[in-house]
């Protein structure tokens, strides 16, 4: 089963990310910030991350940048923000990100884009 | 022969702090080269209120992460009106880091931040409504429900109602949920707030 950590400092819309990635069948972990996702990733690895950007302790951008500098399997991952400045979207594929989200998200497309960077089969 | 420390030998923090002490001396450190230099103004900086102007000078332009952090303590510390003026400026920074540090010096300021509260709510960029309501996310004033309420009923921005309501599922009481119910029609195409709505609702119900 593939393991999807979800970032995030707010406890709904992790819930609202957890529920839609499990009912697709992954498997999900949770962080509420970029420090605490760092060291879940210590534990053992993840097949794809979920991140949001604004967080306190460690924001989006500097998990990227840390997790992007370990020397381990890296795994996509989908940066989720509020934000839709072409600054901020410039800025998340330089720290690591994959793919650009703008919240809120709508299940169906989240799953197409979670599927597709896992090379998961499309539903025909 | 037991080694005697020489009471001449200057330690590291009076090297570190080697102009005057005094407001002069502190404003010249504060805009050192040397890293160091800065952070140990900043941090003396915090007994003298009348240099919250220059710390929020400095912050604007400060690029080493450490510095910044110190001056955001002593401005917390001051807390006067030109530190809170400045705290919710860093609300419009481009770094993420120097928002959320200013969102987290600003939730320990409760009464001094208040006063913004209504402004910030109605300013024009919607990303600094987004992160007004994360302030009042652990700002422990009183009307914070009624902002929440207010945010939920009339802000036009998906992302700032989702923000409140997310909110609004911890601090809310009854008195929300004819803004929730109203809230879940008027975004009735956005899953997202459905199902934020529907578990603040929840959770008010459950006391």
């Amino acid at each position: 089963m593939k393991r999807i950590l979800v970032i995030d400092d707010a406890a709904t819309v992790r819930l609202y990310h957890r529920g839609i990635l499990e009912s697709a069948g992954f498997e999900v972990s949770e962080a509420v910030n970029g420090l605490e996702a760092l060291e879940r990733v210590v534990e053992g690895p993840f097949d794809l991350y979920l991140v949001d950007i604004n967080m306190p302790k460690l924001d989006g951008y500097g998990f990227l940048r840390e997790l992007r500098a370990k020397d381990i399997p890296q795994a996509p991952a989908i940066m989720v923000s509020t934000e839709a400045e072409d600054n901020d979207q410039r800025l998340a594929y330089a720290c690591g990100a994959n793919l650009y989200l703008i919240k809120p998200t709508k299940p169906a497309q989240l799953l197409a884009h979670v599927q597709t960077l896992l090379g998961a089969r499309q539903p025909s | 022969m037991g080694l005697k420390k020489s009471h001449d030998a200057p330690t590291a923090s009076e090297d570190e702090r080697r102009l005057p002490r005094d407001l002069p001396g502190l404003l010249t450190a504060l805009a050192d080269d040397d890293p160091l230099a800065r952070r140990w103004a900043a941090r003396d900086l915090a007994q003298y209120p009348e240099s919250s102007r220059a710390l929020v000078e400095r912050l604007s332009i400060e690029t080493e992460p450490s510095v910044t952090a110190v001056i955001l303590t002593s401005l917390t510390l001051i807390g006067d009106e030109i530190a809170v003026a400045g705290l919710t400026e860093c609300l419009r920074s481009e770094d993420a880091m120097l928002r959320n540090a200013a969102i987290e010096a600003m939730k320990q300021l409760p009464d001094e931040v208040a006063p913004w509260m209504g402004r910030l709510l109605e300013d024009l960029d919607p990303d600094v409504r987004i992160f007004a309501v994360d302030v009042l996310e652990s700002l422990r004033h009183p009307q914070v429900e009624d902002w929440l309420i207010r945010v939920i009923t009339q802000d036009a921005h998906v992302n700032v109602c989702a923000t409140a309501v997310d909110l609004l599922g911890e601090v809310g009481s009854e008195r929300a949920k004819p803004a929730l119910l109203a809230l879940k029609q008027r975004f009735a195409d956005e899953p997202y707030i459905q199902f934020a709505a529907d578990l603040a609702l929840k959770r008010i119900s459950a006391g």
